[in-house]
Protein backbone atom coordinates (compact mmCIF):
# COMPACT_ATOMS: atom_id res chain seq x y z
CA UNK A 1 0.00 0.00 0.00
CA UNK A 2 1.13 3.39 -0.63
CA UNK A 3 1.75 6.04 1.77
CA UNK A 4 -1.80 8.55 1.72
CA UNK A 5 -0.97 12.36 2.00
CA UNK A 6 -2.86 14.01 4.95
CA UNK A 7 -3.60 17.04 2.90
CA UNK A 8 -7.62 17.39 3.47
CA UNK A 9 -8.34 21.12 4.67
CA UNK A 10 -9.91 21.04 8.11
CA UNK A 11 -10.65 22.85 10.68
CA UNK A 12 -8.49 21.64 14.05
CA UNK A 13 -9.29 22.70 17.89
CA UNK A 14 -7.94 20.92 21.25
CA UNK A 15 -10.72 19.98 23.13
CA UNK A 16 -11.44 22.78 25.86
CA UNK A 17 -12.59 20.44 28.22
CA UNK A 18 -10.29 17.41 29.27
CA UNK A 19 -11.97 14.25 30.30
CA UNK A 20 -10.38 13.38 33.42
CA UNK A 21 -7.12 15.23 32.78
CA UNK A 22 -7.04 13.63 28.95
CA UNK A 23 -6.53 15.70 25.97
CA UNK A 24 -8.45 14.44 22.87
CA UNK A 25 -7.99 16.00 19.68
CA UNK A 26 -10.91 17.41 18.15
CA UNK A 27 -10.53 17.74 14.70
CA UNK A 28 -13.59 19.29 13.35
CA UNK A 29 -16.24 21.94 14.88
CA UNK A 30 -19.54 20.62 16.22
CA UNK A 31 -18.15 17.01 15.50
CA UNK A 32 -20.71 14.72 17.79
CA UNK A 33 -19.31 14.12 20.91
CA UNK A 34 -18.01 10.22 21.66
CA UNK A 35 -20.54 8.18 24.06
CA UNK A 36 -19.66 9.38 27.74
CA UNK A 37 -19.72 6.25 30.04
CA UNK A 38 -19.17 7.85 32.84
CA UNK A 39 -22.04 10.57 32.56
CA UNK A 40 -24.49 7.40 32.21
CA UNK A 41 -23.44 5.57 35.37
CA UNK A 42 -26.95 5.40 36.55
CA UNK A 43 -28.46 3.44 33.65
CA UNK A 44 -25.39 1.68 33.59
CA UNK A 45 -25.92 0.27 36.79
CA UNK A 46 -29.89 -0.07 36.25
CA UNK A 47 -29.44 -1.84 33.35
CA UNK A 48 -26.88 -4.74 35.07
CA UNK A 49 -29.53 -5.39 38.02
CA UNK A 50 -32.02 -5.97 35.16
CA UNK A 51 -29.97 -8.20 33.58
CA UNK A 52 -28.43 -9.78 36.37
CA UNK A 53 -32.79 -10.51 37.59
CA UNK A 54 -32.66 -12.51 33.98
CA UNK A 55 -35.08 -9.43 32.78
CA UNK A 56 -34.48 -9.84 29.30
CA UNK A 57 -35.55 -6.26 28.64
CA UNK A 58 -32.12 -5.52 30.68
CA UNK A 59 -30.83 -6.60 27.05
CA UNK A 60 -32.88 -4.72 25.30
CA UNK A 61 -31.99 -1.43 26.98
CA UNK A 62 -28.13 -2.40 26.75
CA UNK A 63 -28.94 -3.17 23.07
CA UNK A 64 -30.91 0.39 22.59
CA UNK A 65 -28.04 2.41 24.30
CA UNK A 66 -24.79 0.50 23.40
CA UNK A 67 -25.81 -1.92 20.29
CA UNK A 68 -25.07 0.24 17.47
CA UNK A 69 -21.60 1.08 19.14
CA UNK A 70 -20.62 -2.39 19.94
CA UNK A 71 -21.87 -2.97 16.04
CA UNK A 72 -19.44 -0.63 15.03
CA UNK A 73 -16.16 -1.61 16.98
CA UNK A 74 -17.11 -5.54 16.04
CA UNK A 75 -17.11 -3.94 12.27
CA UNK A 76 -14.10 -2.11 12.23
CA UNK A 77 -12.23 -5.23 14.34
CA UNK A 78 -13.33 -7.95 11.80
CA UNK A 79 -14.24 -5.82 8.70
CA UNK A 80 -17.65 -7.49 7.59
CA UNK A 81 -21.08 -6.29 8.83
CA UNK A 82 -22.22 -9.82 8.94
CA UNK A 83 -19.40 -10.70 11.11
CA UNK A 84 -19.84 -8.06 13.41
CA UNK A 85 -24.05 -8.52 14.08
CA UNK A 86 -22.68 -12.53 14.56
CA UNK A 87 -20.29 -11.47 17.37
CA UNK A 88 -22.76 -8.63 18.88
CA UNK A 89 -25.11 -11.58 19.23
CA UNK A 90 -22.64 -13.87 20.43
CA UNK A 91 -21.69 -11.26 22.77
CA UNK A 92 -24.85 -11.33 24.60
CA UNK A 93 -25.62 -14.60 24.31
CA UNK A 94 -22.15 -14.60 26.58
CA UNK A 95 -23.33 -11.90 28.75
CA UNK A 96 -26.72 -14.27 29.59
CA UNK A 97 -24.40 -16.93 30.79
CA UNK A 98 -22.06 -15.00 32.51
CA UNK A 99 -23.61 -12.52 34.38
CA UNK A 100 -23.78 -13.77 37.29
CA UNK A 101 -20.11 -13.44 37.20
CA UNK A 102 -20.30 -9.75 37.44
CA UNK A 103 -19.14 -7.93 40.23
CA UNK A 104 -19.22 -4.28 39.49
CA UNK A 105 -15.91 -3.65 39.68
CA UNK A 106 -15.93 -2.16 36.54
CA UNK A 107 -19.40 -0.73 34.83
CA UNK A 108 -21.48 -2.76 32.76
CA UNK A 109 -20.78 -0.99 29.47
CA UNK A 110 -16.99 -2.00 30.04
CA UNK A 111 -17.20 -5.09 30.91
CA UNK A 112 -19.37 -5.79 27.98
CA UNK A 113 -16.88 -4.32 25.86
CA UNK A 114 -14.61 -6.66 27.17
CA UNK A 115 -16.67 -9.25 26.11
CA UNK A 116 -17.03 -8.25 23.26
CA UNK A 117 -13.46 -7.55 22.29
CA UNK A 118 -12.69 -11.22 23.48
CA UNK A 119 -15.52 -12.18 20.65
CA UNK A 120 -14.27 -10.46 18.11
CA UNK A 121 -10.95 -12.07 18.50
CA UNK A 122 -11.88 -15.04 18.90
CA UNK A 123 -14.24 -14.89 15.66
CA UNK A 124 -11.19 -13.72 13.66
CA UNK A 125 -8.99 -16.55 14.79
CA UNK A 126 -12.02 -19.34 14.03
CA UNK A 127 -11.79 -17.49 10.48
CA UNK A 128 -7.85 -17.48 10.16
CA UNK A 129 -8.06 -21.42 10.98
CA UNK A 130 -10.95 -21.83 8.53
CA UNK A 131 -8.86 -19.99 5.82
CA UNK A 132 -5.94 -22.13 6.69
CA UNK A 133 -7.59 -25.11 6.15
CA UNK A 134 -8.25 -23.52 2.99
CA UNK A 135 -4.98 -22.94 1.78
CA UNK A 136 -6.30 -19.29 1.38
CA UNK A 137 -3.53 -16.38 2.14
CA UNK A 138 -4.33 -14.81 5.43
CA UNK A 139 -1.55 -11.90 5.20
CA UNK A 140 -4.03 -9.18 5.59
CA UNK A 141 -6.32 -8.46 8.29
CA UNK A 142 -9.41 -7.73 8.44
CA UNK A 143 -9.65 -9.31 5.01
CA UNK A 144 -12.47 -7.71 3.77
CA UNK A 145 -13.75 -3.76 3.98
CA UNK A 146 -17.25 -3.59 2.75
CA UNK A 147 -18.98 -0.49 1.94
CA UNK A 148 -19.90 1.88 4.67
CA UNK A 149 -22.79 4.96 4.65
CA UNK A 150 -20.83 7.67 3.10
CA UNK A 151 -18.96 9.77 5.73
CA UNK A 152 -16.44 12.85 5.45
CA UNK A 153 -13.13 11.88 3.84
CA UNK A 154 -14.06 8.85 2.65
CA UNK A 155 -10.88 8.21 0.85
CA UNK A 156 -8.35 8.81 3.89
CA UNK A 157 -11.01 6.45 6.07
CA UNK A 158 -10.66 3.68 3.65
CA UNK A 159 -6.31 4.70 4.08
CA UNK A 160 -6.76 4.61 7.39
CA UNK A 161 -8.58 1.42 7.30
CA UNK A 162 -5.72 -0.65 5.34
CA UNK A 163 -3.37 0.66 7.46
CA UNK A 164 -5.44 -0.55 10.62
CA UNK A 165 -4.74 -3.67 9.36
CA UNK A 166 -1.41 -3.53 9.61
CA UNK A 167 -0.50 -2.57 13.17
CA UNK A 168 -0.81 -5.04 15.76
CA UNK A 169 -4.02 -6.20 17.54
CA UNK A 170 -3.39 -4.55 20.68
CA UNK A 171 -2.48 -1.17 18.76
CA UNK A 172 -5.51 -1.84 16.46
CA UNK A 173 -7.97 -2.59 19.95
CA UNK A 174 -6.60 0.67 21.75
CA UNK A 175 -7.16 2.87 18.50
CA UNK A 176 -10.09 1.71 17.51
CA UNK A 177 -11.79 1.49 21.74
CA UNK A 178 -10.17 5.54 21.92
CA UNK A 179 -10.43 7.67 18.82
CA UNK A 180 -13.53 5.97 17.48
CA UNK A 181 -15.49 4.73 19.87
CA UNK A 182 -14.08 7.27 22.24
CA UNK A 183 -13.61 5.43 25.37
CA UNK A 184 -10.92 6.58 27.60
CA UNK A 185 -7.81 5.27 28.86
CA UNK A 186 -8.75 3.57 32.11
CA UNK A 187 -12.11 2.04 30.51
CA UNK A 188 -9.98 0.68 27.99
CA UNK A 189 -7.58 -0.72 30.38
CA UNK A 190 -10.01 -2.65 32.26
CA UNK A 191 -11.60 -4.11 29.19
CA UNK A 192 -8.18 -5.07 27.81
CA UNK A 193 -6.75 -6.08 31.26
CA UNK A 194 -4.05 -3.55 31.02
CA UNK A 195 -2.65 -0.51 32.66
CA UNK A 196 -3.81 2.99 32.07
CA UNK A 197 -0.30 3.94 31.16
CA UNK A 198 0.21 0.98 29.16
CA UNK A 199 -3.19 2.12 27.04
CA UNK A 200 -1.80 5.45 26.70
CA UNK A 201 1.61 4.14 25.45
CA UNK A 202 -0.01 1.59 22.86
CA UNK A 203 -1.92 4.31 21.49
CA UNK A 204 1.02 6.64 21.06
CA UNK A 205 2.77 3.77 19.39
CA UNK A 206 -0.45 2.94 17.27
CA UNK A 207 -0.32 6.70 15.67
CA UNK A 208 3.15 6.77 15.40
CA UNK A 209 2.92 3.99 13.12
CA UNK A 210 -0.48 4.78 10.95
CA UNK A 211 0.99 8.41 11.12
CA UNK A 212 4.30 6.68 9.26
CA UNK A 213 2.41 4.47 6.93
CA UNK A 214 -0.68 6.98 5.75
CA UNK A 215 2.04 9.95 5.62
CA UNK A 216 5.71 10.06 5.93
CA UNK A 217 7.74 12.33 8.07
CA UNK A 218 8.90 15.01 4.96
CA UNK A 219 11.52 16.33 6.98
CA UNK A 220 14.15 14.95 9.22
CA UNK A 221 13.19 17.54 11.74
CA UNK A 222 9.82 16.52 12.45
CA UNK A 223 11.67 13.50 14.40
CA UNK A 224 9.11 11.43 16.43
CA UNK A 225 7.33 9.10 13.90
CA UNK A 226 8.97 5.92 13.26
CA UNK B 1 4.43 27.83 29.83
CA UNK B 2 7.65 27.30 27.40
CA UNK B 3 7.83 24.11 25.91
CA UNK B 4 10.07 22.94 22.84
CA UNK B 5 10.52 20.51 20.13
CA UNK B 6 11.63 18.27 22.10
CA UNK B 7 8.81 18.10 24.65
CA UNK B 8 6.50 16.90 21.86
CA UNK B 9 6.30 13.19 21.84
CA UNK B 10 5.48 13.92 25.78
CA UNK B 11 2.38 15.78 25.21
CA UNK B 12 1.29 13.57 22.53
CA UNK B 13 1.75 10.71 24.72
CA UNK B 14 0.17 12.19 27.73
CA UNK B 15 -0.03 15.85 28.13
CA UNK B 16 -2.42 18.10 30.12
CA UNK B 17 -4.64 20.16 28.77
CA UNK B 18 -2.47 23.19 29.95
CA UNK B 19 0.69 21.52 27.51
CA UNK B 20 -1.64 21.02 24.77
CA UNK B 21 -2.80 24.45 24.44
CA UNK B 22 1.23 25.60 25.03
CA UNK B 23 2.07 23.21 22.03
CA UNK B 24 -0.86 24.88 19.80
CA UNK B 25 1.02 27.61 20.63
CA UNK B 26 4.80 27.08 20.13
CA UNK B 27 3.49 25.12 16.48
CA UNK B 28 2.51 28.62 15.59
CA UNK B 29 5.97 29.01 14.80
CA UNK B 30 7.90 25.92 14.43
CA UNK B 31 6.79 24.14 11.05
CA UNK B 32 8.12 20.67 12.23
CA UNK B 33 6.09 20.77 15.06
CA UNK B 34 3.15 22.38 13.38
CA UNK B 35 3.52 19.51 10.63
CA UNK B 36 3.66 16.79 13.62
CA UNK B 37 0.29 18.18 15.25
CA UNK B 38 -1.53 18.32 12.11
CA UNK B 39 -0.52 14.60 11.23
CA UNK B 40 -1.39 13.47 14.12
CA UNK B 41 -4.96 15.39 14.44
CA UNK B 42 -5.78 14.13 11.06
CA UNK B 43 -5.16 10.49 12.40
CA UNK B 44 -8.08 11.59 14.61
CA UNK B 45 -10.05 13.27 12.05
CA UNK B 46 -9.79 9.74 9.85
CA UNK B 47 -10.83 8.07 13.04
CA UNK B 48 -14.56 10.08 13.11
CA UNK B 49 -14.66 8.32 10.02
CA UNK B 50 -15.05 5.18 11.09
CA UNK B 51 -17.51 5.52 13.22
CA UNK B 52 -20.95 4.52 11.60
CA UNK B 53 -23.45 4.19 14.14
CA UNK B 54 -26.45 2.50 11.69
CA UNK B 55 -28.87 0.27 13.13
CA UNK B 56 -29.58 -3.15 11.98
CA UNK B 57 -32.94 -3.22 11.75
CA UNK B 58 -32.97 -7.24 12.44
CA UNK B 59 -30.43 -7.64 14.51
CA UNK B 60 -32.44 -7.37 18.18
CA UNK B 61 -34.78 -9.34 17.06
CA UNK B 62 -32.65 -12.20 16.51
CA UNK B 63 -30.15 -11.62 19.43
CA UNK B 64 -33.57 -11.72 21.36
CA UNK B 65 -34.73 -14.72 19.96
CA UNK B 66 -31.45 -16.67 20.84
CA UNK B 67 -31.39 -15.49 24.56
CA UNK B 68 -34.92 -16.50 25.20
CA UNK B 69 -33.95 -20.34 23.86
CA UNK B 70 -30.49 -20.13 26.00
CA UNK B 71 -32.87 -18.68 28.83
CA UNK B 72 -34.70 -21.33 28.55
CA UNK B 73 -32.24 -24.33 28.35
CA UNK B 74 -30.67 -22.49 30.87
CA UNK B 75 -33.87 -22.52 33.12
CA UNK B 76 -33.92 -25.85 34.84
CA UNK B 77 -30.19 -25.41 35.60
CA UNK B 78 -30.79 -21.86 37.32
CA UNK B 79 -33.90 -22.76 39.15
CA UNK B 80 -31.63 -25.52 41.88
CA UNK B 81 -29.26 -21.76 42.25
CA UNK B 82 -31.68 -19.36 42.38
CA UNK B 83 -33.20 -19.96 45.51
CA UNK B 84 -30.26 -19.15 46.80
CA UNK B 85 -29.84 -15.72 45.12
CA UNK B 86 -31.02 -13.95 48.33
CA UNK B 87 -28.25 -14.78 50.33
CA UNK B 88 -25.27 -12.40 48.20
CA UNK B 89 -27.24 -9.61 49.11
CA UNK B 90 -28.38 -10.67 52.80
CA UNK B 91 -25.96 -9.27 55.81
CA UNK B 92 -22.76 -11.41 56.92
CA UNK B 93 -25.48 -11.30 60.02
CA UNK B 94 -27.71 -13.58 58.74
CA UNK B 95 -25.44 -15.38 56.13
CA UNK B 96 -24.46 -16.74 60.06
CA UNK B 97 -27.58 -16.92 61.52
CA UNK B 98 -29.16 -18.79 58.31
CA UNK B 99 -25.84 -21.29 57.99
CA UNK B 100 -26.14 -21.93 62.05
CA UNK B 101 -30.20 -22.38 61.68
CA UNK B 102 -29.35 -25.00 59.15
CA UNK B 103 -26.53 -27.06 61.20
CA UNK B 104 -28.97 -27.56 64.40
CA UNK B 105 -31.69 -29.04 61.85
CA UNK B 106 -28.67 -31.24 60.18
CA UNK B 107 -27.74 -32.39 63.86
CA UNK B 108 -31.53 -32.73 65.41
CA UNK B 109 -32.49 -34.86 62.66
CA UNK B 110 -29.00 -36.62 62.28
CA UNK B 111 -29.22 -37.49 66.08
CA UNK B 112 -33.57 -38.26 65.61
CA UNK B 113 -32.50 -41.14 62.95
CA UNK B 114 -29.51 -42.53 65.22
CA UNK B 115 -31.99 -43.12 68.21
CA UNK B 116 -34.22 -44.63 66.30
CA UNK B 117 -31.97 -46.48 63.57
CA UNK B 118 -32.91 -49.97 62.56
CA UNK B 119 -34.90 -51.93 60.02
CA UNK B 120 -37.89 -50.47 57.79
CA UNK B 121 -40.99 -51.43 59.19
CA UNK B 122 -41.82 -52.43 55.85
CA UNK B 123 -39.13 -55.23 55.33
CA UNK B 124 -40.95 -58.60 56.90
CA UNK B 125 -37.09 -59.60 58.06
CA UNK B 126 -36.75 -56.21 59.84
CA UNK B 127 -39.73 -55.53 61.25
CA UNK B 128 -40.34 -54.53 65.08
CA UNK B 129 -41.60 -56.77 67.31
CA UNK B 130 -44.77 -55.79 69.49
CA UNK B 131 -44.50 -56.04 73.08
CA UNK B 132 -46.70 -58.88 73.36
CA UNK B 133 -44.47 -60.89 70.19
CA UNK B 134 -41.26 -60.20 72.13
CA UNK B 135 -42.52 -61.80 75.23
CA UNK B 136 -43.68 -64.88 73.66
CA UNK B 137 -40.20 -64.72 71.78
CA UNK B 138 -38.43 -64.46 74.72
CA UNK B 139 -40.10 -67.53 76.14
CA UNK B 140 -39.58 -70.00 73.82
CA UNK B 141 -35.97 -68.70 74.16
CA UNK B 142 -36.39 -69.81 77.68
CA UNK B 143 -37.39 -73.31 76.70
CA UNK B 144 -34.91 -73.88 74.14
CA UNK B 145 -31.83 -72.94 76.44
CA UNK B 146 -33.73 -75.44 79.00
CA UNK B 147 -33.93 -78.15 76.69
CA UNK B 148 -30.46 -77.84 75.83
CA UNK B 149 -29.10 -77.31 78.80
CA UNK B 150 -30.49 -80.63 79.62
CA UNK B 151 -29.79 -82.50 76.01
CA UNK B 152 -25.98 -81.10 76.59
CA UNK B 153 -26.23 -82.88 79.83
CA UNK B 154 -27.19 -86.06 79.00
CA UNK B 155 -24.97 -85.52 75.63
CA UNK B 156 -21.79 -84.99 77.52
CA UNK B 157 -20.18 -88.63 78.34
CA UNK B 158 -21.19 -89.03 74.68
CA UNK B 159 -19.45 -86.26 73.77
CA UNK B 160 -16.18 -87.12 75.26
CA UNK B 161 -15.32 -89.72 73.36
CA UNK B 162 -12.28 -89.74 71.59
CA UNK B 163 -13.80 -90.29 68.00
CA UNK B 164 -13.42 -88.23 64.66
CA UNK B 165 -17.49 -88.41 64.85
CA UNK B 166 -17.27 -86.74 68.37
CA UNK B 167 -14.81 -84.26 67.83
CA UNK B 168 -16.60 -83.05 64.96
CA UNK B 169 -19.97 -83.06 66.67
CA UNK B 170 -18.05 -80.65 69.42
CA UNK B 171 -16.62 -78.22 66.90
CA UNK B 172 -20.13 -77.91 65.71
CA UNK B 173 -20.97 -77.21 69.00
CA UNK B 174 -18.58 -74.69 69.81
CA UNK B 175 -19.08 -72.84 66.45
CA UNK B 176 -23.20 -72.79 67.18
CA UNK B 177 -22.30 -71.40 70.96
CA UNK B 178 -19.90 -68.78 69.24
CA UNK B 179 -23.34 -67.99 67.13
CA UNK B 180 -25.81 -67.94 70.15
CA UNK B 181 -23.12 -65.90 71.63
CA UNK B 182 -22.82 -63.11 69.24
CA UNK B 183 -26.69 -63.25 68.53
CA UNK B 184 -27.93 -62.91 71.91
CA UNK B 185 -25.29 -60.01 72.25
CA UNK B 186 -26.84 -58.17 69.34
CA UNK B 187 -30.40 -59.10 70.35
CA UNK B 188 -29.66 -57.39 73.86
CA UNK B 189 -28.90 -53.89 72.04
CA UNK B 190 -31.59 -54.55 69.86
CA UNK B 191 -34.66 -56.51 71.68
CA UNK B 192 -37.12 -56.28 69.26
CA UNK B 193 -35.55 -56.77 65.92
CA UNK B 194 -37.48 -59.70 64.52
CA UNK B 195 -34.48 -60.97 62.16
CA UNK B 196 -32.06 -61.59 65.26
CA UNK B 197 -34.51 -63.17 66.97
CA UNK B 198 -35.16 -65.41 64.08
CA UNK B 199 -31.58 -66.30 63.47
CA UNK B 200 -31.11 -66.99 67.40
CA UNK B 201 -33.88 -69.09 67.63
CA UNK B 202 -32.28 -70.76 64.22
CA UNK B 203 -29.13 -71.45 66.07
CA UNK B 204 -30.79 -72.79 69.54
CA UNK B 205 -33.09 -75.68 67.08
CA UNK B 206 -29.83 -76.17 65.20
CA UNK B 207 -27.71 -76.96 68.38
CA UNK B 208 -30.73 -79.21 69.80
CA UNK B 209 -30.92 -81.06 66.50
CA UNK B 210 -26.69 -81.59 66.80
CA UNK B 211 -27.24 -82.50 70.90
CA UNK B 212 -30.01 -84.83 69.71
CA UNK B 213 -28.09 -86.38 66.70
CA UNK B 214 -25.26 -86.93 69.48
CA UNK B 215 -27.50 -88.53 71.86
CA UNK B 216 -28.66 -91.13 68.95
CA UNK B 217 -25.15 -92.42 68.00
CA UNK B 218 -25.67 -94.06 71.28
CA UNK B 219 -28.19 -95.52 70.98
Amino acid sequence: MGSVGLTLPWEHKLSSVARDGEQRVEPFEGQTEPIRTSEELPQDAAIAAACLSGNLQGYERLYHWQGTRMKNLARNLLGSQSDAEDAVQETFLKIQRSISGFRGQSSFVTWTFRILVNTCHDLRRSRLRRKDRANEDVDELPPRLELRAPGAHPSLRMALERALAKITAHQRDVFLLYEVEGFRHAEIAGMLAISETASKNTLFQAKKNLRTMLEPPRSSATGGAQ
Amino acid sequence: MNISCNDRERILLDGSPEEWAALEQHAGTCAACAEELRAWKQLSAAAEGMRDYQESPALWARIETSLRQQQAALAPRKSVWSSFDFLRHAGNLWQSALVGAMVVALAVSSGYLYIHRGGSPTDPGNRLLRTSALAEVERAEREYMAAIDKLALDAGPQLGADTPLMASYREKLVVLDSAIADLRAQAGENPSNAHLRKQLLAMYQEKQQTLQDVLETKR
